[in-house]
C-alpha cells in the first residue's frame, strides 16, 4: 500500500464513478454489446462508465483497442513513463477520477510516488530528472497548445534521451487523455470513500 | 513513393509516406493506428443510428475551429461541402455565431462542443443536462460525446506527428 496523496482535490484514493445519465442493463445488454464490454475492461460489467459508453458499441470496441494498444503494448516508453504523462494530463484536464487511477498505476510500476506529489502540486516544472520534467513539459504543452507543438518540442524530447519510438508512445499516450478525461469529466462524476 | 496508405487520414493530413522514419515509427504500433482510423470511420458511419453525418461533421469542425487545428479543420469543411451541406451553417460555425443557425438541436449541439474542446473541467450535470432537453437520446449523448472527445484525441496526434516530420526533416 503507498501513502495516500491529497493535494488540491487529487488523489491516489480508489474512487468510484456514477454516470449521470441512464447506463444499459445488463439484462438488456444485446450480445454484440456483451462482447465488447468483455473486450474492454476486465470489470466492465459494474462499471456505470463502460455501462453507459456501451450504448454505442462500435464507437467503444474502437476506443478499447485503442487505449489498450496505448497503454499496455510492450516496448517503446516505459508503461511508468505513459502512466505520468497520462496522470499530468489529467491533472490540467481537471479529472479528478482519472488522475487517481494512474497516480495509482505509476506508483505499482514505479514503486514511487514522489513525482505524483510534484505534478498534483503544480504540474509545471515537475520531475525528478531531466527525462521526467521533458515528459512533463511535453504533455502539458501537447495538452494545451497542439498548435504551438513543433520541431523544438521534439528536440528537447531527443535531448532528454527519448527515442522515436518512445516519443510516439508519449504522443499517443498524452493523446488518448484528451480522450479519455472528457468522456469521464463530462458523463458522471467520481465518487469519493467514505470517511 | 506512391504507397501511402490513402485511407488513413493522419497519414494524409501530416504528409506521412512509407520512407519516413515518422511513418515507420507508427508502424511499430500499427494496432494504434488501426483502432485510431477504425474509431473515425465507426464514428462517422452513416448507418450510426442518431446523430444526423451532417450533424457529426458540424462538430468535428467546430472542435477543430476551436482547438485550433486548420488542417483538420480544412478536412471536415471540405467533407461537409462534399455531401452538400449548409453553406450557411458552415460559415456561422466559422465565425463561431452558433446563435445565429436558428436551431435549437444544433445548437445545443454545438454549445456541448464548445465546453468540452474549451474548458472540459466546466461541464457539470446541467451542461449534459440541456442535450435531452434538446431532445437527444441517450446513444446520442454517447455518440457525441465520443465524437468530441475523439477530436481532441485526433487534433494531438496530428500535431504531435507534425511536430516529429519537421524535426525528421530539419536534421
Amino acid at each position: 500500500m503507498s501513502a495516500p496523496i491529497h493535494i488540491n482535490g487529487f488523489t491516489n484514493d480508489t474512487l468510484g464513478w456514477k454516470a449521470w445519465l441512464d447506463v444499459v442493463q445488463l439484462a438488456q445488454a444485446t450480445p454484440a454489446q456483451m462482447s465488447v464490454l468483455e473486450e474492454s475492461h476486465p470489470k466492465a460489467k459494474e462499471s456505470d462508465y463502460y455501462l453507459f459508453l456501451v450504448h454505442q458499441p462500435e464507437i467503444l470496441r474502437q476506443r478499447s483497442l485503442a487505449f489498450n494498444a496505448i497503454m499496455y503494448a510492450p516496448g517503446g516508453l516505459s508503461r511508468a513513463e505513459r502512466e505520468l504523462a497520462s496522470t499530468v494530463v489529467s491533472k490540467i484536464n481537471g479529472c479528478v477520477y482519472c488522475a487517481s487511477v494512474h497516480a495509482q498505476r505509476f506508483e505499482q510500476l514505479a514503486k514511487r510516488q514522489d513525482v505524483i506529489e510534484q505534478v498534483f502540486e503544480e504540474p509545471h516544472g515537475a520531475g525528478t530528472s531531466d527525462r521526467e520534467r521533458a515528459i512533463v513539459d511535453f504533455s502539458i504543452e501537447l495538452t494545451l497548445n497542439p498548435d504551438h507543438v513543433n520541431a523544438s518540442s521534439i528536440q528537447k524530447l531527443k535531448d532528454a534521451g527519448l527515442q522515436n519510438s518512445e516519443i510516439l508512445d508519449l504522443i499517443h499516450s498524452i493523446a488518448i487523455f484528451a480522450w479519455a478525461n472528457r468522456l469521464m469529466l463530462n458523463l458522471g462524476e467520481p465518487i469519493f470513500p467514505s470517511v | 513513393m506512391l504507397n501511402q496508405s490513402p485511407s488513413d487520414t493522419l497519414d494524409r493530413l501530416v504528409g506521412l509516406l512509407p520512407q519516413s522514419q515518422t511513418y515507420a515509427a507508427r508502424r511499430e504500433r500499427e494496432k494504434v493506428v488501426f483502432a485510431t482510423q477504425g474509431s473515425e470511420d465507426g464514428l462517422f458511419d452513416p448507418a450510426l443510428p442518431g446523430l444526423s453525418v451532417e450533424e457529426r461533421l458540424y462538430v468535428a469542425l467546430y472542435a477543430c475551429l476551436l482547438t485550433p487545428s486548420p488542417d483538420l479543420a480544412a478536412e471536415y469543411e471540405s467533407r461537409l461541402r462534399k455531401l452538400g451541406a449548409n453553406l450557411q451553417t458552415i460559415l456561422l460555425i466559422q465565425k463561431s455565431d452558433i446563435q445565429g443557425i436558428g436551431n435549437a438541436r444544433i445548437e445545443a449541439i454545438l454549445n456541448f462542443t464548445h465546453t468540452l474542446i474549451t474548458k472540459p473541467i466546466s461541464a457539470d450535470k446541467m451542461a449534459l443536462s440541456a442535450l435531452p432537453k434538446a431532445g437527444l437520446s441517450t446513444p446520442e449523448v454517447v455518440t457525441l460525446a465520443q465524437l468530441i472527445s475523439f477530436v481532441s484525441y485526433q487534433v494531438r496526434l496530428a500535431a504531435g506527428l507534425r511536430a516529429m516530420k519537421a524535426l525528421e526533416l530539419a536534421s
